[in-house]
């Protein structure tokens, strides 16, 4: 039986369905209730060079990148990118209600082909300026081509209230190796939703990792297909959450083909009234024997009103696997406090040092120094900004 | 330098008492050895005077150098000089060694408003203190405790003691785990931090260690009270007799 049930405004605005909690996948991102007033797409909204440069400069990998692919309020920036794009088809269809939305609004998108070695980090930025509500768009289309290596980032900041989606197509070719970075810095008020597809073709490495600290409501889903043996997906991320922040993550590991071997670790920071998410599929098919995969999520509530809500989930088909899955929540160790506390750290720097301590794990993934580095400062600054004058 | 008064300290969520009227007293340049059985309350001392949250005092007082010791955070505690070497140092992960001493060395500096070290200052100085206790570089590269061995948990204590340089050492079965090389190496570095401006409580279970690192005064802890002080003969003729009759006499 089907309910009607009148459209919302942004519904309406869309001409779109947008998800809601009676959806499986979406019972804690409940769209029709988050996106509570219409983002009107395809507007065309003048960029003040002043404003470009402050949030170039926002960027954590200003001085870390090589070369910079700049996207404007959803179009191509030739003033400020060193790399071209290329003409690549995108290829990810899915009836998904972020990849959707996406395909009806998408305005523009980094479309890169890599070959070879790629010795500096490139980075993909994406900038929203103050401008009234709207939806900015863009399809990304990345091929590491047979053989090839490199690094890439990902970095989302704005200013203003928008909603921000962003779907990202990455096919990474024969033995060829992929360090991903993303960081989600959106504006305080702005929406982030996005889709980052892997396809990974045999032999080939992929370390990814994701910061999600900026918008009030983000939702990004990952999924990484295993289309060839002997492949190595590591996928971490870290959550810095704070006032009333809710940010979830939905990720589908498929195991399609034997021998490879999938990490997944996230480490959620949440204070205040902020909610985190970690919703982890690992789906290993009938004929992906002799798969490693496991995956685990951590929490660090930081207070009595922050949420963390975990759902592992697996589904194995094969029988000769090693699959495993683990979530922890709670607040910051009593007996690490005192023993750094009874050295004369204050409580608040003690519970600074923990925090980073805890997130820091999942920098691990990162093998880029330099990237690494940028993190972790970002992380101190969070800190520092975030708990001043707390104990 | 501390004056411990009529102590007495319960479990903060039950009701057990674990020190019941305790008095000491200890003078600066003073090593002081606290023995006792098991269960005596010689840990919860040492934890309520580095200020453990889990004990509630219910009568009595601890005045060092004339403050109200109680009435203080831990980290204030420390600052003003009081240390407490762990019987089990806690393994911090993805906190690193160094990073740990130079945050806690310059806090301490910071509270006390004097000058911070800078970082080449601060790594000569524990390169220095590190190289008498025998620890490596590599340890040192670690996180704070992770992975050390028990023996090496020990020297990392009394490293940490040798670099922040407290007025008031209290060292808590230092001796436990560890084989007579090992103590050997520790009880040398307690020794070399020996000085007229500090004071030690050692807590032990074992007259051993007192051969290393010779105390002025030994005390005798039971059920909650010393029962018994002396001079170093006093750990000798515990060593031969045990506790069994201070157990029967505090009963």
């Amino acid at each position: 039986m089907n309910v009607i049930v009148p459209k919302t405004a942004a519904e309406l605005n869309y001409g779109l369905s947008l998800p809601h909690r009676k959806m499986e996948d979406w019972r804690w991102t409940d769209l029709r209730q988050l996106i509570d007033k219409p983002y009107p797409a395809r507007q065309t909204v003048a960029a003040s060079a002043k404003d470009v440069d402050r949030l170039l400069k926002s960027s954590p990998f200003a001085k870390v990148a090589g070369a910079r692919v700049v996207f404007v309020n959803g179009h191509y920036s030739v003033e400020h990118s060193q790399l071209k794009n290329e003409h690549l088809a995108s290829r990810v269809k899915i009836d998904e209600p972020i990849i959707n939305m996406n395909a009806a609004f998408a305005t523009d998108g980094a479309r890169l082909k890599i070959s070879g070695t790629a010795d500096t980090p490139i980075e993909l930025l994406f900038i929203s300026t103050n401008a009234d509500a709207r939806t900015i768009a863009t399809r990304n289309v990345i091929e590491i081509e047979k053989g090839a290596s490199a690094t890439l980032i990902e970095t989302h900041v704005g200013e203003g209230s928008y909603l921000s989606n962003s779907v990202t197509e990455i096919n990474v070719g024969e033995g060829a190796r992929l360090d991903r970075i993303k960081v989600e810095l959106e504006a305080t008020e702005a929406i982030h939703l996005s889709h980052t597809h892997f396809t990974l073709s045999k032999n080939t490495v992929l370390n990814d990792f994701t910061l999600t600290s900026g918008a009030k409501t983000n939702r990004q889903n990952g999924t990484v297909e295993f289309k060839g043996q002997g492949t190595d997906a590591k996928v971490s991320g870290a959550f810095m959450l704070g006032g009333k922040q809710h940010a979830d993550t939905r990720l589908l590991i498929d195991h399609q083909v034997p021998h490879c071997t999938s990490r997944e670790l996230f480490k959620c920071v949440v204070d205040d009234h902020a909610r985190g998410i970690f919703q982890g599929k690992v789906v290993v098919q009938r004929d992906a024997q002799k798969t490693d995969g496991k995956q685990s999520s951590h929490a660090l509530l930081l207070s009595e009103t922050a949420e963390f809500d975990a759902k592992p989930e697996l589904e194995i088909f094969a029988d000769d696997v090693v699959c495993g899955h683990g979530a922890t929540s709670g607040d910051l160790n009593h007996d690490h406090l005192f023993y750094l506390m009874s050295r004369g750290i204050s409580a608040a720097e003690a519970k600074s040092l923990l925090i980073a301590a805890f997130v820091g794990e999942a920098f691990d993934v990162i093998v880029h120094e330099g990237i690494k580095d940028a993190l972790v400062k970002f992380s101190n600054k969070w800190l520092s900004q975030h708990r001043s004058g707390r104990a | 330098m501390l004056e411990i008064k009529n102590l007495h300290v319960k479990l903060a969520d039950e009701d057990r008492v674990i020190i019941n009227g305790l008095n000491l007293s200890v003078k600066a340049g003073e090593v002081h050895a606290i023995m006792g059985p098991n269960g005596s309350g010689k840990s919860t001392l040492s934890y309520v005077l580095s200020g453990r949250e889990g004990y509630e005092v219910t009568e009595g007082s601890v005045t060092y150098k004339g403050e109200d010791l109680l009435a203080m955070e831990p980290d204030v505690r420390a600052s003003k000089g009081v240390f407490l070497a762990f019987q089990y140092p806690i393994e911090i992960p993805g906190v690193a060694t160094m990073q740990f001493l130079k945050v806690a060395l310059n806090s301490q500096k910071k509270a006390r408003g004097e000058k911070e070290l800078s970082t080449p200052d601060f790594m000569r100085l524990v390169k220095e203190r590190a190289a008498r206790l025998n620890i490596s570089p590599d340890m040192l590269k670690r996180p704070v405790n992770v992975g050390f061995s028990g023996g090496e948990k020990k020297r990392a204590e009394i490293l940490q003691m040798a670099v922040l340089e407290p007025a008031l050492c209290v060292l808590d079965e230092t001796d436990s785990g560890l084989d007579i090389d090992a103590m050997r190496v520790v009880a040398d570095g307690v020794n070399s931090l020996r000085s007229p401006d500090r004071a030690m409580i050692v807590i032990t279970h074992y007259q051993r260690l007192l051969d290393y690192i010779v105390p002025d005064q030994v005390h005798v802890l039971s059920k909650g009270r010393i029962v018994k002080s002396g001079d170093k003969s006093l750990a000798l003729e515990l060593e031969s007799r045990g506790y069994a009759e201070f157990e029967s006499e505090a009963a």
